[in-house]
């Protein structure tokens, strides 16, 4: 069902939510709207995907949250990269290179 | 996974889901609020730029709902839910919910009670210090007698000889007559040799135990009982003297309250000691050989098996039997570890016993199974409703699992209550050879059991029927005509029909025991023993050895004794004998030779039972005279050499001619004293109802004098109400005199057929106990089967057949269901009642007889079950059946 989806999706959105929030402290809004802009537009994270990950992240301590008020004066929970969380980033991110890298050479072969 | 930020979530959400549902619903307003400012500033009117971030934002309780699932109590909150749910469940179906807990109760209640029996005597250390490292040594003798006790000699010699030890010590109960404060008593006492306590590791409450330097003088050591019972649990008793048989002796300690080294197989007194005392070690040559009354415990080296310990003592006592032939030879020796000696006989009996209340258990959850089983059919549309709205298969048989363990756990609570109630009543019949038991009772061991079986019954009786009920097919249960026999329905009547049919079996496999045991028992009571115990009382008498010095007053004092008992109103007949049969110990035995016949090699001549006993006896225990005459008055005043034999001896030795005249030299006395046979007295089965009965000799009192006697009494009507008169007499007689084990014969009988009637009233029970489930669950099953095909019954009631014709139909159902479920039992009943054969006697593990009638027995309770759904079946008014669509 719908949870095989989310499965598929989990890794690679875990890696644009820490991603988004490598170059700074965001609100889950501002993640969706940051993950559009750096993907021009391509990308476009739903709320209904976006919470439950971000929660689960936060379980495994790679992120940490607060409330605090945004520059427009209302308040809105702010998410922070965490050390674990940079590490986490940097294997991903390689591990998804070479994933990438791997799928070229297969593509090429043809 | 940071596991602890994820149970701190659970656990936060546990306690309140409202404050976790509040701050993600708080942030997902924010989210909004924060896309609706995006889009005015976009440019868009207030109004539309709300309903587009809503738009955008889809379903803001499922994006509320699917963080939830992360952040919330997760399984924590679900298990809760699952158990509020059952919990209401339960409380709706009352009359579901009290049959399901009231038949688990009674089967973990049963479980529980044999389960503290087991746990005490098989599983729980025995009180001594490291009591695995002590051991029992026997003799064998050479008919193969086991557990044999040994002789001052030979118990010198194992101690000097073997090296597995780090002590042995001999003892021997007896019976002392305590004199000189308030009553005289007679007194169990344990001699020993000063290294008895030492070897079991076990020290007094007050004062001290032997050392080795006691050897010889005359001090005692109390129990814990007698203690309180007679010197009032004073401190100062330690040092005081007390008086023992006329002999002047010094308490040096008292022991603690449950101490206790009773072989009761081996005890010259039949009960648990209250005193010890030093046992005598003379060191002459000769005398020491005579006289095997002596029982070995030793506490083996550390590293050293029971099995080298064994192998060591067969091999001192194999150069024994060359070294000293005609005291040992053929004789070999055993070591037995202490809970073998104390425990080895019921070992077997009680593991039956847990596997019959396992058996019980296990009918009672397939007839839970199937009480869940229409249940669920009539929960079907709740469930499918469940599954419609979205919840996997996984939660609904996680959800069934819940109610099932919350009954098995309900269950369990009022079976501690029946296991309670149980092993009071357990005790009430329990034979009282089974040592301490006063410490059987609930302990964490026994409770933590019960929690393990409850589990595992919650989780056998309900993973049948919820795997079943959730793999039901959705629209069919909600389609409103759920009435007819769907494939599902059928698929739940194979499932049942397997239900019942395995409770059949295995009440058939538990009743074939019971009847073989009850068999057994009968035949028990019919073996013919050659005595008669109707209104027969009986009590021993014994006189302390200081208070005569002659054998001759010793006869007197008896001969008094039965002149005044004789002369006491509804008296008919009194007699002495030495030992009583069946009275729970042993009597003696010895070898004989027949004099004008050759002599055989030393060790392989014949060995007859010795016993003495009066005139009065033989008319008293109603023991037939077969042959020549009884013993004359002239012959029970002095000694002038008769005897009477039994007819096992006259068969063995006289098969060819006239035993009366001939002389035998029964070795009982110093030099050779032959005796002559005036005459045969019919069999005695004295040790046991079970072996025949071996050759015996009678001696009169005068000939071979004892200071103890049993009085034995036969009367007109009720023989104990005798007892306070005959009594009195003796008092008359001598004031100091006391008696004891005043019982009728028929007490004695009883208390030896004890242990047989304990395992067949309890497997009894047992059986009628999984008979009786099984044919709830017949009754159930059958009952759900008219109801599923209410609509075909009416159907064949309207076109024309008879209502006998469908009362036939339904107990035909009901017949096959039993019938398969017998012949299963029957064979597993074939492989599984030879475990019983230790426990039989005069039947065969299979016995054609009773299985028969317990299966015939069954079928015909089985049917009357059936009867009840078959004759609501017969009167379905086949108008009302079909209009049911």
């Amino acid at each position: 069902m719908a949870k095989d989806k989310a499965d598929l999706l989990q890794g690679t959105l875990d890696m644009l939510i820490l991603k988004s929030l490598s170059l700074g402290e965001l609100h889950g809004y501002g993640i969706i709207q940051r993950i559009r802009q750096l993907s021009d537009e391509m990308l476009n994270v739903e709320q209904g995907s976006l919470y439950p990950a971000l929660y689960r992240i936060e379980q495994k301590g790679w992120v940490s949250a607060r409330w605090d008020v945004h520059e427009t004066g209302r308040e809105a929970k702010f998410y922070k990269l965490t050390r674990a969380g940079r590490k986490q980033l940097e294997t991903q991110e390689a591990s998804w290179d070479r994933l990438v890298l791997a799928i070229a050479k297969v593509r090429q072969a043809t | 996974m940071k596991w602890w930020n994820v149970l701190r979530d659970r656990l936060r959400a546990l306690r309140g889901r409202e404050t976790v549902i509040n701050d993600i619903d708080r942030e997902m307003r924010s989210h909004l609020e924060l896309q609706i400012e995006e889009n005015i500033r976009a440019g868009m009117p207030a109004g539309e730029a709300r309903e587009r971030a809503l738009r955008s934002f889809g379903n803001v309780n499922r994006a509320v709902d699917a963080a939830y699932d992360v952040k919330g109590g997760g399984l924590f909150e679900t298990l809760t839910q699952d158990i509020r749910y059952g919990a209401r469940m339960l409380a709706k179906h009352k009359a579901f919910t009290s049959i399901a807990v009231l038949t688990l109760a009674l089967g973990i209640g049963a479980n529980t009670a044999i389960f503290s029996v087991v746990n005490e005597l098989l599983l729980r250390p025995l009180p001594y210090r490291d009591a695995d490292r002590v051991v029992m040594l026997w003799e064998v003798t050479p008919e193969g007698r086991h557990q044999n006790t040994t002789s001052r000699a030979n118990f010198r010699r194992w101690r000097e000889q073997s090296t597995s030890y780090q002590q042995l010590a001999a003892f021997s109960d007896q019976r002392f007559n305590l004199t000189g404060i308030g009553e005289p008593e007679e007194l169990s006492v344990q001699m020993a040799t000063p290294e008895l306590f030492k070897v079991l590791g076990v020290d007094p409450l007050l004062g001290r135990t032997f050392v080795p330097d006691d050897a010889d003088s005359p001090v005692a050591v109390l129990s814990y009982g007698l203690w309180q019972r007679r010197f009032g649990g004073q401190q100062s008793v330690v040092g005081q003297p007390i008086t023992l048989n006329d002999e002047k002796y010094t308490v040096i300690g008292v022991m603690p309250p449950n101490f206790q080294f009773h072989i009761k197989q081996r005890s010259g007194t039949g009960r648990p000691a209250e005193l010890w005392t030093i046992l005598p070690m003379p060191n002459g040559p000769g005398a020491n050989e005579r006289g095997r009354f002596l029982s070995t415990v030793a506490r083996l080296k550390d590293g050293v098996t029971v099995d080298h310990a064994a192998a060591e003592l067969r091999t001192i006592h194999a150069r024994l039997s060359d070294e000293v032939p005609q005291f040992n030879k053929n004789f070999t020796a055993e070591v037995l570890p202490l809970r073998e000696q104390f425990f080895g006989n019921v070992r077997r009996p009680l593991w039956l016993m847990l596997g019959a209340v396992g058996f019980v258990l296990l009918i009672a959850c397939a007839n839970v199974a199937n009480l869940l089983l229409s249940l669920a059919s009539a929960r079907e549309k709740e469930i499918a409703v469940r599954a419609a709205l979205g919840a996997r298969r996984i939660r609904i048989v996680r959800q069934l699992l819940t109610e099932s363990l919350l009954l098995a756990l309900l269950g369990s609570v009022l079976g501690l209550a029946f296991a309670w109630l149980g092993i009071k009543a357990l005790m009430m019949i329990i034979p009282k050879d089974l040592v301490s038991l006063q410490s059987v009772g609930l302990n964490v061991t026994v409770l933590l059991w019960t929690l393990g079986v409850s589990v595992l019954t919650g989780i056998i009786f309900g993973l049948a029927p919820a795997l079943h009920v959730s793999r039901l097919n959705l629209n069919d249960s909600l389609k409103e005509g759920g009435k007819s026999e769907s494939s599902q329905a059928s698929g739940s009547r194979r499932l049942r029909s397997a239900l019942v049919v395995s409770e059949i079996a295995l009440a058939v496999v538990l009743l074939a025991s019971a009847g073989l045991l009850i068999k057994s028992f009968i035949r028990l009571q019919q073996v013919d023993r050659g005595f008669d115990t109707d209104n027969v009382l009986t009590m021993v008498i014994r006189v302390p050895d200081a208070r005569f010095r002659e054998d001759a007053q010793f006869v007197n004092f008896f001969s008094q004794v039965l002149e005044r008992v004789r002369h006491l109103p509804t008296v008919r007949s009194a007699g002495i004998v030495n030992y009583l049969p069946l009275y729970g110990g042993l009597g003696s035995a010895t070898g004989f030779k027949i004099l004008g016949r050759p002599e055989p090699p030393p060790g392989q001549g014949p060995v007859t039972d010795v016993r003495v006993a009066d005139s009065g006896y033989f008319q008293s225990m109603g023991i037939h005279l077969l042959h020549g005459r009884n013993f004359s008055d002239a012959e029970q005043r002095e000694p002038r050499h008769v005897i009477l034999i039994n007819e096992a001896l006259a068969r063995a030795y006289f098969a060819e001619e006239d035993p009366i005249g001939h002389r035998l030299d029964v070795a009982m006395f110093e030099k050779p004293t032959p005796a002559e046979i005036i005459g045969v007295v019919g069999n005695v089965r004295y040790d046991s109802l079970i072996d025949a009965s071996p050759p015996a000799v009678y001696f009169p009192h005068p000939d071979l004098t004892y200071s103890f006697m049993t009085l034995v009494i036969r009367t007109d009507g009720e023989p104990s109400a005798i007892a306070p008169a005959v009594q009195r007499e003796i008092r008359s007689l001598e004031p100091n005199q006391p008696v004891s084990d005043v019982r009728t014969m028929n007490q004695v009988m009883s208390e030896w057929v004890a242990r047989s009637r304990f395992n067949t009233l309890l497997l009894g029970l047992f059986a009628g106990l999984a008979t009786l489930l099984s044919a709830v669950g017949i009754f159930g099953v059958m009952n759900y089967s008219v109801a599923l095909r209410t609509r075909e019954i009416g159907l064949r009631l309207a076109v024309g057949a008879q209502p006998r014709q469908v009362l036939l139909l339904i107990l035909k159902q009901g017949f096959w269901l039993t019938i398969v479920g017998v012949v299963l039992g029957l064979a597993a009943a074939f492989a599984l009642t030879r475990l019983l054969s230790g426990l039989l006697f005069g039947v065969a593990a299979i016995d054609v007889t009773t299985f028969a009638t317990i299966s015939l027995l069954l079928v015909i309770v089985s049917l009357l079950a059936c009867y009840l759904p078959a004759r609501r079946a017969m009167r379905i008014d086949p108008l009302r059946a079909l209009r049911y669509e």
